[in-house]
């Protein structure tokens, strides 16, 4: 879904756009479709900037009509009121919706409680309070309204309508190329996990908060400059005009519409909606909106992914209905638009049609698929621990609330060891991986990597130290593939690459845990066990030098038990210095060179397994609720 | 006392809105939809009002007895299709907006864009105010004022004295377990959908009462409601109501000591410092969160 070759519809695109006028010039075609795709390309430039922050992040915003209305007025007051010249407002419109952009992210991704359904009611707000101050500001507007003079530009530029077009196109396709190169980068993909779950985005090390403040600021900007243009091409501007719910509506329905996780998907549904209302402006303006509201009721329910994810999924049937509907164009002449219109139904209509059952890559999934990872080479023996300390935990306190998680541990990590973290329920573990992996703050003590503090890193940054995680319960990326859930580890690890060269280098983890089969499976599609080894190669793929399992055994058969066990000790082998939290003690024994015990969230014994095991306040702390775990 | 007269006529004034953010914060905060339809439930409640009362000799405020009914079966089918698509809290905005868009459209057409008043003659409430010593209360928003009170003790009495209640706000908490543990949750959703109805239904009325209408009207509610729904803490009966009285009141001094126009700024500034420091509204329900 996010690969291929887009840039060469964006570079069509893109020359159409420059040589539509002269093509005009040349076969005659009435002006009015030039103003029909200026409405076009101003849509896809608001629809796609939404779309960037909303879509690809999933921080749903009411805020378009913010930066649509700061463009507007930047450019209003400046040329209208001040008689500026219209291009260096045309800038600084932009510049003004990015730092209205930057106000509103720094406010609202810095809350702690932040969440989904919060940010879109922020974003409400902003609107109406931008609105009520242009009202009472008399040097904005001052509830006068705007009248903006035609404005001085080059004659090369032809008719006004001629201007407005390329201008809308300029900036159209700026915004299609933010978005493509988005999806192309890791500045996309890192929105994408946010998306999905942006914990565990952060703990792969990705800079969430800055990848949301790109995000936000590139809708600022392209929205601020769109807004802009529109300014320039209405003439008119008041408050009520320009701070209506049209515009964060229509971004909305538009991106919906044509799919919010492809680049093109807003401009798609820009293309739909805006011919919709075109066709039905003749006498049907009562239907247009009921037909675009069922159409968005519709499409919810039944097409969530949008018109473009089917497209793509079909696009020789697509391909071939535009093409019945140019042949039939040119045999019986007639409306163009109308004939556009009839040709984006039907494609939309095919597009729709129920799939069959949608690409079941899941059977392609072969029986043995653990097999490969069966058979494992060269000796048991763990590399020797030599000494060097690694991670260094001192006197770490954790409460919540009232309640004390963790007191007082300390613990050390040696290089090349394996420590099995073992206790009963509730007795911290858990938590001291929290801790360690800077997913949670310690009320007090110190946790220092190579001998340098960490307490205070982001977690994204503790990834760059060296440390990765798995879940209990595995937290995959669910709109992602496998293979893409382990190139988000890798663009954003210890060592970053960009896409082309993680997709490859993803094949070289999926194999450490035997999931070379199930690259282009989605998570849903794999079974716990699956799952938990995909927890392994994510955590693997960020190159860590210290790798804590959380229980990564967790509900598994003794066959898969056995597979985890190969894999583990693989890793452990490859150089990677691991903690082991887990349950069953046959495990632990088996795997660990050396075992810490809590119990009661505080350190009750650690040392070799054999000496460990025999201590008789080990014994009873886990006596009854654990001593049959040893027996399976 | 100019000021005094400017913050209680504004509160009255709020108590529509809160009226109209009740519906809204229920569903919100019980069944995890947030039902913009609701607004397009309103609108046709005001229009129906409108439409009853010219046609029949029921007066503005009995159509109640029709409105209120079908409004509430109306709402209760629409949680239904909530319910059969699985209809996540984001997707309910997406659909429930489509929903809307087609509602004011369709009255749009029955009853066109114009301004739309009931006659005088069919509506004697709309110019008479009360006077309290010094001070004057349009008829209308003391209305609003009674019915918001009378709904809101009603169903705060119901979501925290009885079964049904404490079955709803364990379903608001977790519907699995709440179903694990037997409530039936279609029943008590499809109940708490009709009163959210009705309430749209009595909201319309009240608003119809106070003059003229138009079908854009539903979305300039969008914002303010909101506001109070955020204020008050979503799915706080009680709190829904303070918070539509202070918003009204808010805007009505600000409209005195400044000019109207300053209102949306400071309700809607209030609304985003509330959103920052306290995101569970501003009053939260003693009993705490969970």
């Amino acid at each position: 879904m996010k690969r291929g070759r887009g840039w060469i519809p964006l570079a069509a695109i893109a020359l159409s756009i420059a040589v539509l006028p002269w093509i005009r010039e040349l076969t005659g075609f009435p002006a009015s479709y030039l103003v029909l795709l200026s409405g076009v390309l101003f849509w896809t430039a608001q629809a796609t900037s939404w779309n960037i922050l909303s879509g690809y992040s999933g921080y749903f915003s009411f805020g378009q009509g913010a930066f649509y209305g700061v463009g507007v007025y930047t450019l209003a007051v400046l040329v209208g009121r001040q008689g500026q010249s219209w291009w260096p407002a045309l800038l600084l419109a932009g510049l003004a919706g990015v730092l209205l952009a930057l106000v509103i992210g720094t406010i609202a991704f810095r809350l702690r409680s932040l969440r989904g359904e919060i940010f879109a009611l922020l974003t409400l707000a902003i609107p109406f309070i931008l609105s009520a101050i242009a009202r009472v500001t008399d040097s904005i507007d001052g509830g006068q309204g705007i009248i903006l003079p035609v404005p001085d530009y080059p004659d090369f530029f032809g008719p006004f309508q001629q201007f407005i077009f390329w201008l809308s196109g300029a900036v159209a396709v700026l915004a299609l190329v933010i978005a493509y190169g988005m999806v192309r980068t890791r500045y996309g993909w890192a929105l994408f996990a946010i998306h999905d779950d942006e914990a565990v985005a952060e703990g792969l090390g990705v800079p969430t908060f800055r990848h949301k403040m790109i995000a936000i600021a590139a809708n600022g900007l392209i929205a601020g400059l769109s807004g802009a243009v529109s300014a320039l091409q209405v003439g008119f501007i008041s408050p009520e005009g320009t701070f209506n719910l049209r515009v964060p509506l229509f971004v909305i329905v538009m991106s919906v519409l044509g799919g919010r996780l492809f680049w093109a998907g807003p401009a798609v549904g820009a293309l739909y909606v805006v011919t919709l209302q075109n066709r039905l402006a003749g006498g049907f303006e009562g239907w247009s909106l009921i037909i675009l509201g069922a159409v968005l009721v519709l499409l919810v329910l039944f097409a969530p992914e949008g018109i473009m994810a089917r497209f793509v999924r079909r696009p020789w049937t697509i391909v071939s209905v535009v093409a019945g509907v140019l042949a039939a164009l040119a045999l019986y002449g007639g409306d163009p638009v109308t004939w556009f219109a009839v040709a984006l139904g039907i494609a939309a209509v095919v597009a729709l049609l129920p799939a069959g059952k949608p690409t079941g890559r899941r059977a392609s999934a072969p029986a043995g698929r653990l097999g490969s990872t069966r058979t494992d080479p060269g000796s048991d023996l763990p590399p020797p621990a030599t000494g060097k300390t690694l991670l260094e935990a001192d006197d770490l306190t954790r409460r919540f609330g009232g309640i004390h998680a963790l007191r007082g541990v300390s613990m050390r990590l040696l290089e090349g060891e394996l420590v099995g973290l073992v206790g009963p329920n509730g007795s911290g573990k858990t938590t001291l991986v929290n801790l360690l992996s800077g997913a949670l703050r310690p009320t007090s003590g110190s946790i220092a990597v190579d001998g340098a503090d960490i307490v205070d890193v982001a977690p994204h940054k503790i990834v760059h130290q060296g440390i990765a995680r798995t879940y209990q319960i595995p937290r995959p990326f669910n709109s992602l593939t496998v293979r893409d859930n382990v190139v988000v580890a890798i663009m954003f690890g210890r060592e970053p690459r960009g896409l082309t060269a993680s997709r490859q280098a993803a094949e070289e983890y999926l194999a450490l845990v035997g999931l070379s089969d199930l690259g282009e499976v989605r998570p849903g599609g794999i079974n716990l066990h699956e799952r938990q080894l995909l927890e392994m190669a994510r955590a693997m793929a960020t190159r860590p030098r210290i790798l804590l399992l959380d229980e990564a055994l967790a509900g598994l058969n003794p066959v898969e038990i056995d597979n985890a066990v190969a894999v583990v000790r693989r890793i452990h082998r490859s150089g990677v210095s691991i903690v082991l939290v887990e349950h069953l003690l046959r495990v632990v024994n088996q795997l660990a060179t050396r075992i810490v015990v809590l119990d009661q969230g505080r350190l009750l014994a650690e040392g070799d397994p054999a000496t460990v095991m025999r201590n008789p306040a080990v014994v009873s702390a886990y006596l009854g609720s654990e001593a049959h775990a040893q027996r399976d | 006392m100019n000021v005094l007269q400017a913050g209680l006529a504004g509160a009255l004034g709020g108590s529509l809105f809160a009226l109209m953010a009740l519906g809204l914060s229920l569903t919100w905060g019980f069944l995890k939809v947030i039902n913009l339809a609701h607004f397009g439930l309103i609108l046709l409640g005001s229009y129906l009002t409108f439409e009853l009362a010219t046609t029949t000799p029921l007066g503005p405020i009995n159509t109640l007895l029709v409105t209120a009914p079908v409004l509430g079966v109306l709402g209760a089918a629409i949680h239904i299709a909530y319910e059969r698509f699985e209809v996540s809290e984001l997707s309910s905005l997406l659909v429930s907006y489509g929903l809307l868009i087609i509602l004011v459209q369709v009255v749009h057409n029955i009853w066109s864009a114009d301004f739309q008043r009931m006659d005088a003659m069919v509506n004697p409430y709309a110019t008479r105010s009360i006077r309290l010593g010094d001070l004057g209360f349009p008829l209308p928003t003391l209305l609003a004022a009674g019915f918001g009170l009378v709904l809101v003790v009603l169903v705060s009495t119901i979501v925290n004295r009885t079964y049904a209640g404490r079955a709803l706000r364990a379903f608001g908490q977790d519907r699995e377990i709440a179903s694990a543990f037997g409530i039936d949750h279609r029943l008590i959703g499809m109940a708490l959908a009709g009163v959210a109805g009705a309430s749209a239904a009595i909201a319309g009325m009240l608003f119809a009462l106070r003059g003229t209408i138009t079908p854009d009207a539903a979305f300039e509610w969008v914002g303010l409601v909101f506001a109070i729904v955020i204020l008050g803490g979503i799915g706080n009966v009680v709190g829904t109501f303070y918070a539509g009285l202070l918003v009204g009141a808010v805007s009505g001094v600000v409209a005195l000591l400044w000019t109207p126009s300053h209102s949306p700024l400071v309700v809607f500034s209030m609304v985003v410092l509330a959103l920052v420091f306290r995101p569970g509204g501003l009053f939260p329900r003693r009993a705490g969160r969970h």
